[in-house]
C-alpha cells in the first residue's frame, strides 16, 4: 500500500460568511460590494478616536437564524471583545469579535457526498467585522487602502474536525453557501469574497483515534484552491512523517501559482491578540420571544426539502438534490407537483424546460410567463394522452412561450397536435399498413421482431406523429 | 508580571513601534510603576465580586439596519498622512499580508 493510503486526513474549517445587511456591523455606512474606493466609510469604520460603535440588529438576527438552522444552542447572553493586531487596513488596531461569549454554540450541518448524507458538527458561530482592502500591486514601495469593507458584518462558523477529504470540504462549503442563500443572510458568492475559509489540516494513520498536529491554511477563497491546498498540505505532512519527521503547528499560505503551501514568515509571538472585553459595546441578552419569532420565520431548509422530495414525491436522488438547490425552486416545484398531482412529470418539466428558460432569460421563477394553471393544463394534456410527450415538449411548449396568454388545449388544437387515440380510427390505419407490407409481416412472424419498429414508424408517418405510440404498439402486436 | 527587556521588545513588535534605547529604559520604569499601582488591588478580597466590564448596565443597544449618509470621501481622506487618488497610501507591508487573522 502506498504510504498516502495508510493515512487519513482530518480537516476542520473556519468559514467566514459576509452578511448582506444594508449597513455595516457597528456603524450606519453602507455595506455593498464594488463601490468606488473609500465612499462607504464613516468615523467608526475609519477608526477615528472617540467614534462609538453600535451593533446592528440585523447581524444579530442573521446569526441567530443561521444557528437555528444548524440546531445550535442560541446564547441568551453574549458579549463582544477586542482582538488586537496591527495591520494597515484595520484602522482601529483591533477587530471587534466575540471571543468568550459567542452567539451560537454547537449544531450540525448536513452535507451530501454523492448520494450519501452525513452531518458535520459545528463548534460555534461568532459575530465579527471585516477589515478593509489593501492593494499591493500599484507601486513598489506603497500599498493603497480602501476601507469600504472595514466593518462589514461577518459570521465565523467554526466546524469540528469532522471532514476527511477535499470532497467533503467541497460539500461542506457548498452546503454552507446553499444554506446562507436559503436564509437570505448572504449571497454566498466566493468570487466576491462573501464566503471564505481557513482549513485546519492534519493527518493520522488509519484506525488511529489520536489527532495529529495540525496546520492552518489561511484565506482560501475558491473551492478549487482549497482542494489543491489540502491535497498538497496533506502529502507534505505524510512525507514528513514517513521520513521520521514531525509536523510543526503553523500557519500556512497557499500560493495558487505554484500549488505549494508555505509557512508565513512571522515570529512566534506575532499571534498575541491581547483580547479584552469591548467596553464600547454593552452585552446582548436575547429574550425567548426574540428567538422564537425568528424560529417561526425560519424557511424550510434544503435537506428538509430533499427528504420530502425523496419520500413524499418519490423523486430520484439527483432530481431531489437539483430541485432543493435553491429555496425558490424548491417551493415552486412543490406547488407545481401538488397542483398538478404529477410530481415526476412536474420535476421533468421544471428541470428540462422551465429552469433552463428562466436561467437563460435571467428571470425569477415567479415571473415565468406561464402560470401554474397553464403548466398544470400542459402536464394534464400529456398525462391524458391528448398530446404526445414529444409533440408537447417539442412543438406545444415553444408555441406556448410565444403566446403565454393562450390555453394549452386551444393551442394544441390550433397546431393540430391532438393525438389520434380513437381506437377504430387507428385500427384502420394499422390494418392498412400491415396489408401494405406482406413480406415484412412474414419476416416478423418468422422471428425478425425488430421489424416492430418499422411498422411503428409507418403508422406514425401515416398519422403525422399524432398517434398514441402505446396504443399503436398494442394494436400492431395484435395484428401481427 | 515582570517588566523586562524581553517584554518591552515583544510590545515593540506587537505595536510596530520603534523605540530608542533611552525610550526603552524609560518605558520599563513607567510600566513597572503602573503595574505596581494596579497590583495594590490584590490587597483587596474580590472573591464574589463580578468583574466590571461596562460602566452602565445597559443591554441590547442595537441599531436598526438602516444606511445613513457616508462620510464624504474628501473628508475621509483629509486627515490621512498620505494618499494616492481615492486611496489611503501606506508603506508596503505585503510580507505580513497573510499573517493577520481573518
Amino acid at each position: 500500500m502506498h504510504p498516502y493510503e495508510q493515512y487519513e486526513l482530518v480537516i476542520g474549517l473556519e468559514v467566514h460568511v459576509q452578511l448582506s445587511t444594508r449597513s455595516k456591523a457597528f456603524s450606519a455606512d453602507e455595506n455593498a460590494f464594488g463601490a468606488e474606493p473609500n465612499t462607504q466609510v464613516d468615523p467608526v469604520s475609519l477608526g477615528h478616536p472617540g467614534a462609538l460603535p453600535r451593533y446592528n440588529r440585523a447581524q444579530v438576527e442573521s446569526a441567530v437564524r443561521l444557528g437555528l438552522a444548524l440546531g445550535s444552542q442560541i446564547a441568551r447572553r453574549q458579549s463582544f471583545d477586542r482582538k488586537h493586531y496591527f495591520y494597515t487596513d484595520l484602522p482601529k488596531g483591533y477587530q471587534i469579535t466575540q471571543d468568550r461569549e459567542p452567539v451560537c454554540v454547537g449544531g450540525r450541518l448536513p452535507i451530501r457526498i454523492g448520494e450519501r448524507w452525513q452531518e458535520v458538527r459545528i463548534h460555534h458561530i461568532h459575530m465579527e467585522e471585516d477589515a478593509g482592502k489593501s492593494l499591493h500591486d500599484r507601486s513598489e514601495s506603497y500599498s493603497l487602502i480602501d476601507l469600504n469593507r472595514a466593518g462589514v458584518p461577518l459570521l465565523e462558523v467554526v466546524s469540528e474536525p469532522d471532514l476527511r477529504s477535499p470532497e467533503e470540504v467541497d460539500a461542506f462549503m457548498s452546503a454552507m453557501r446553499q444554506l446562507v442563500r436559503y436564509l437570505g443572510i448572504s449571497d454566498g458568492n466566493m468570487e466576491e469574497g462573501s464566503l471564505r475559509c481557513d482549513c485546519n489540516v492534519s493527518v493520522r494513520k488509519r484506525g488511529s483515534d489520536q489527532l495529529g498536529t495540525r496546520c492552518e491554511i489561511k484565506n482560501l477563497n475558491s473551492m478549487r484552491y482549497a482542494r489543491r491546498a489540502i491535497e498538497f498540505e496533506s502529502r507534505r505532512q505524510i512525507d514528513l512523517l514517513e521520513q521520521g519527521g514531525q509536523v510543526v503547528q503553523q500557519t500556512l499560505h497557499f500560493d495558487p501559482a505554484t500549488g505549494v503551501t508555505s509557512p508565513l514568515r512571522s515570529k512566534e509571538d506575532a499571534h498575541d491578540y491581547r483580547y479584552f472585553s469591548e467596553p464600547d459595546l454593552p452585552p446582548i441578552e436575547l429574550s425567548d420571544e426574540f428567538v422564537d419569532e425568528l424560529r417561526r420565520a425560519s424557511p424550510t431548509l434544503p435537506w428538509e426539502w430533499y427528504r420530502r422530495f425523496r419520500q413524499e414525491n418519490d423523486l430520484s436522488d439527483y432530481d431531489s438534490a437539483l430541485l432543493s438547490e435553491e429555496s425558490e425552486i424548491a417551493a415552486y416545484f412543490r406547488e407545481l407537483a401538488t397542483q398538478s398531482g404529477q410530481a415526476k412529470a412536474a420535476a421533468n418539466l421544471l428541470i428540462n424546460k422551465i429552469l433552463p428558460h428562466s436561467r437563460q432569460e435571467r428571470m425569477p421563477l415567479t415571473e415565468f410567463p406561464l402560470d401554474l394553471t397553464q403548466l398544470c393544463d400542459f402536464l394534464a394534456l400529456i398525462e391524458a394522452g391528448t398530446v404526445s410527450h414529444s409533440a408537447a415538449y417539442q412543438q406545444l411548449w415553444p408555441a406556448l412561450l410565444e403566446s403565454p396568454d393562450r390555453s394549452p388545449l386551444d393551442l394544441a388544437k390550433q397546431l393540430n397536435l391532438l393525438q389520434v387515440s380513437n381506437v377504430d380510427q387507428l385500427e384502420e390505419v394499422v390494418e392498412k399498413i400491415v396489408a401494405q407490407f406482406p413480406d415484412k409481416v412474414k419476416a416478423f412472424r418468422n422471428g425478425k421482431k425488430g421489424l416492430l419498429g418499422f411498422f411503428m414508424g409507418e403508422v406514425m408517418k401515416a398519422t403525422q406523429g399524432k398517434a398514441d405510440p402505446k396504443m399503436v404498439k398494442r394494436l400492431l402486436e395484435g395484428k401481427l | 508580571m515582570n517588566i523586562d527587556k524581553a517584554l518591552i521588545s515583544k510590545l515593540e513588535s506587537l505595536t510596530r513601534l520603534q523605540l530608542t534605547e533611552e525610550e526603552r529604559l524609560q518605558l520599563e520604569v513607567d510600566l513597572a510603576a503602573i503595574l505596581q499601582m494596579v497590583e495594590k488591588m490584590n490587597d483587596l478580597d474580590t472573591s464574589g465580586v463580578e468583574p466590571l466590564t461596562h460602566i452602565t448596565s445597559e443591554l441590547n443597544r442595537w441599531r436598526e439596519d438602516r444606511v445613513e449618509e457616508a462620510l464624504d470621501r474628501e473628508m475621509a481622506l483629509k486627515n490621512a498622512p498620505d494618499r494616492e487618488g481615492p486611496f489611503f497610501r501606506v508603506p508596503k507591508v505585503i510580507e505580513l499580508d497573510d499573517d493577520r487573522p481573518s
